[in-house]
């Protein structure tokens, strides 16, 4: 009991401790801001890739596509597991403004362009949340409501509108007039020019019938476009039909791995039925991937970013280490008095150990209840408070990260509070054996005192 | 327990390094202390009283020799019953009081019992460790400084917890080193008054001066002087 009694007393009559509470504290403070805030944008970024690609891939690199896809997206919808497969037509093409329509867009520029079938891509990826006007009436998405009769592009709001200081776009209503010709280079089934010696390039124009909004780079280099359209484009349409990409989605009972694993094996069957059949060399060239493996490279880069920040914060955590250990030295030396007679009225060195090392335990829960009560506002109100003082992390104008994530992960600061605990623990181990090593005599002797 | 054989000490060598020179502070002292005696050891400051009776309370031990309690020699027994033999059959009384000074007065009398006991022992014997721990404040005239630290006490009153601190698990021999050392003269025969109402009680007492006003209240003189006893009264 004394153990407990007097590890209480020693917080509370020591001042030196709370320089240890302080220092963990802060420790605890920044800890629970920086990982809760990385990791709430690590989250935040995973979620709108997936959004932007469902739960599986099957695609080639090549920007020659693969045919047979209407057979083995058949096959794909008679499957029990998967909620929905959309054929995708992923492509390069010089984009010409050739009516601005009062919008930001101009010039030309090489963007990426995709051939979509809007429904069956909002059953798969977040299209339907990320378009402005046409959220409810998803199948309208190209028929711009000027002139419904004109071929719509849907392009990203980055293209079209620029952010003000503050961040914000400043978007119309309703879509105003404006047109964007797109030209690609046809490929033959054989990665052929298609239009060799013709003038090479595919050329049409679209109007600007919606915009869309992904919440990362997609936003300032992709247009959507018809699927039929960007067929014609890329060549693909003629005699052997083909695309790039198949996103699925799978119904929300079935595990990733287990999903993409059986997408696999249909492929592989499906590859083995048209052994033979024409152009079966571009199938040979087909992956089938998870989101996750899908969009390994980008996500990887901001996993690399966070760990290497929380690596950073937990060197800083050992300096709140190094500074309980300064301060158990003190107060051991300070204390060996007390040591000799708790020694003497019977107790054990292990007996000391535990006093010293129930007050560390007392440092670091007290410094990380500290830590967490104050850092909870903070987060609470981070948004608010960097608004306040004009304060901003990112540059509004170029990032397309808004708020500052700040969602409360309690399992999180549960592991930063045990961390901060052990991390007092480790502090006080070594001056806590020198304390249960002291020899009692000597620390009572009159020469001492 | 009267005159019985409590505290054997046989043969007790004990050296001491200062420095480069090895100094033998006690070179073969024998010595029973026997239930019920008080005993005063006096000597010259460094003939090794201090270290005799830190020797015959296990806080030291013997380069040579051996201390026997009962009959068992304690060199033998192990770390846990020496711990449980400081904690239960001796009380310390030291020159300097040693109070804790994150306890109040209370808290420093009931330190033996709490160091003696797990949590839940402790939370058993709570109430009955109380009561005693305000006993033997009171037949020390403390009861008023129950909830007072020890800076808030004066000398004697420190001294007079010293001893209650000592006695809280009634131990069946009490060490005193020195404990009129640090006080005036009226306040130091207080607590000789103390101990000699303790003695006449049946506490067998152990008490180390080298004040010979002190050692004579005692029943039974050691004189000390280099590393041996010299004489016996």
């Amino acid at each position: 009991m004394y153990k407990f009694t007097l590890s209480i007393r020693y917080l509370i009559r020591r001042p030196i401790s709370y320089f240890a509470v302080a220092a963990m504290a802060l420790c605890v403070f920044v800890v629970f801001v920086v990982i809760t805030v990385l990791t709430g944008l690590s989250r935040d970024f995973k979620q709108k890739v997936y959004l932007s690609v469902g739960d599986c891939v099957v695609y080639t690199k090549s920007l020659v596509g693969f045919g047979y896809y209407d057979e083995f997206m058949d096959i794909l919808r008679r499957e029990p597991y998967i909620e929905a497969a959309t054929p995708v037509i992923k492509n390069y093409g010089l984009a010409s403004v050739s009516e601005t329509g009062g919008l930001d867009a101009y010039g030309q520029s090489v963007r990426e362009i995709a051939g979509i079938e809007p429904v069956s891509l909002s059953r798969v990826t977040g299209f339907c949340q990320w378009i402005e006007y046409h959220k409810n009436d998803v199948a309208d998405v190209f028929r711009p409501a000027y002139d419904v009769n004109l071929p719509g592009c849907v392009p990203g709001i980055d293209i079209i509108f620029q952010k003000d200081t503050q961040g914000d776009y400043h978007t119309t209503d309703r879509p105003v007039r404006a047109a964007f010709e797109i030209s690609c280079v046809p490929l033959t089934a054989k990665g052929a020019l298609a239009r060799a010696g013709a003038g090479e390039l595919n050329s049409k124009t679209f109007y600007y019938s919606d915009h869309f909004e992904a919440g990362y780079s997609l936003d300032r280099r992709l247009i959507f476009l018809p699927i039929n359209d960007v067929q014609l484009l890329c060549g693909m349409a003629t005699g052997h039909k083909r695309i790039t990409h198949i996103h699925i989605r799978f119904k929300s009972s079935v595990p990733l791995s287990r999903g993409t694993e059986q997408v696999k094996k249909l492929w592989q069957d499906f590859v083995a039925t048209k052994a033979g059949a024409p152009y079966e060399n571009l199938l040979g060239e087909v992956q089938v991937q998870s989101w996750k493996d899908f969009s390994k490279v980008i996500v990887a880069l901001v996993e690399t970013q966070q760990t290497m920040m929380i690596v950073c914060f937990a060197l800083i955590g050992m300096i709140t280490v190094f500074i309980v250990l300064v301060v158990f030295y003190m107060i051991v030396s300070h204390k060996s008095k007390d040591i000799g007679i708790l020694k003497s009225v019977g107790a054990s060195g292990f007996n000391i150990l535990s006093v010293f090392l129930n007050f560390a335990f007392l440092i670091g829960l007290a410094g990380s209840v500290i830590g967490a009560l104050a850092g909870w506002p903070f987060l609470v109100y981070i948004n608010q408070i960097f608004r306040f003082f004009n304060f901003q992390l990112w540059d509004p104008q170029i990032s397309s990260i808004g708020n500052i994530p700040n969602t409360i992960d309690l399992t999180v600061l549960g592991i930063i509070i045990l961390c901060a605990i052990g991390a007092s623990l480790l502090g006080a181990i070594l001056p806590s054996l020198r304390a249960s090593r002291i020899n009692c005599i000597e620390t009572l002797q009159v020469s001492q005192l | 327990m009267k005159n019985d054989c409590l505290l054997e000490a046989q043969d007790i060598h004990k050296s001491y390094r200062m420095g480069q020179t090895q100094v033998r502070v006690l070179k073969g002292v024998n010595l029973k202390i026997t239930g019920g005696e008080f005993t005063a050891i006096v000597g010259a400051s460094g003939s090794g009283k201090s270290t005799l009776l830190h020797i015959l309370g296990v806080l030291d031990r013997p380069d040579k020799g051996r201390v026997c309690f009962r009959g068992n020699d304690l060199a033998k027994q192990s770390g846990w019953r020496l711990n449980r033999f400081r904690n239960r059959t001796v009380g310390f009384v030291f020159q300097f009081y040693h109070l804790l000074d994150e306890l109040n007065v209370l808290e420093n009398v009931l330190l033996p019992k709490m160091a003696g006991k797990s949590l839940a022992g402790w939370l058993v014997c709570r109430r009955a460790a109380k009561n005693r721990a305000k006993e033997l404040l009171e037949q020390f005239g403390l009861s008023q400084r129950v909830r007072h630290k020890p800076y808030q006490l004066s000398g004697g009153e420190r001294q007079r917890v010293a001893i209650a601190r000592a006695l809280m698990n009634e131990p069946e021999i009490l060490l005193a080193d020195e404990p009129t050392g640090n006080l005036d003269s009226k306040t130091g025969n207080g607590i000789l008054e103390v101990l000699e109402h303790l003695n006449r009680a049946g506490q067998t007492i152990v008490i180390v001066t080298h004040d010979e006003r002190i050692a004579a209240k005692a029943g039974r003189i050691i004189r000390l002087a280099d590393g041996v006893i010299r004489q016996e009264k």
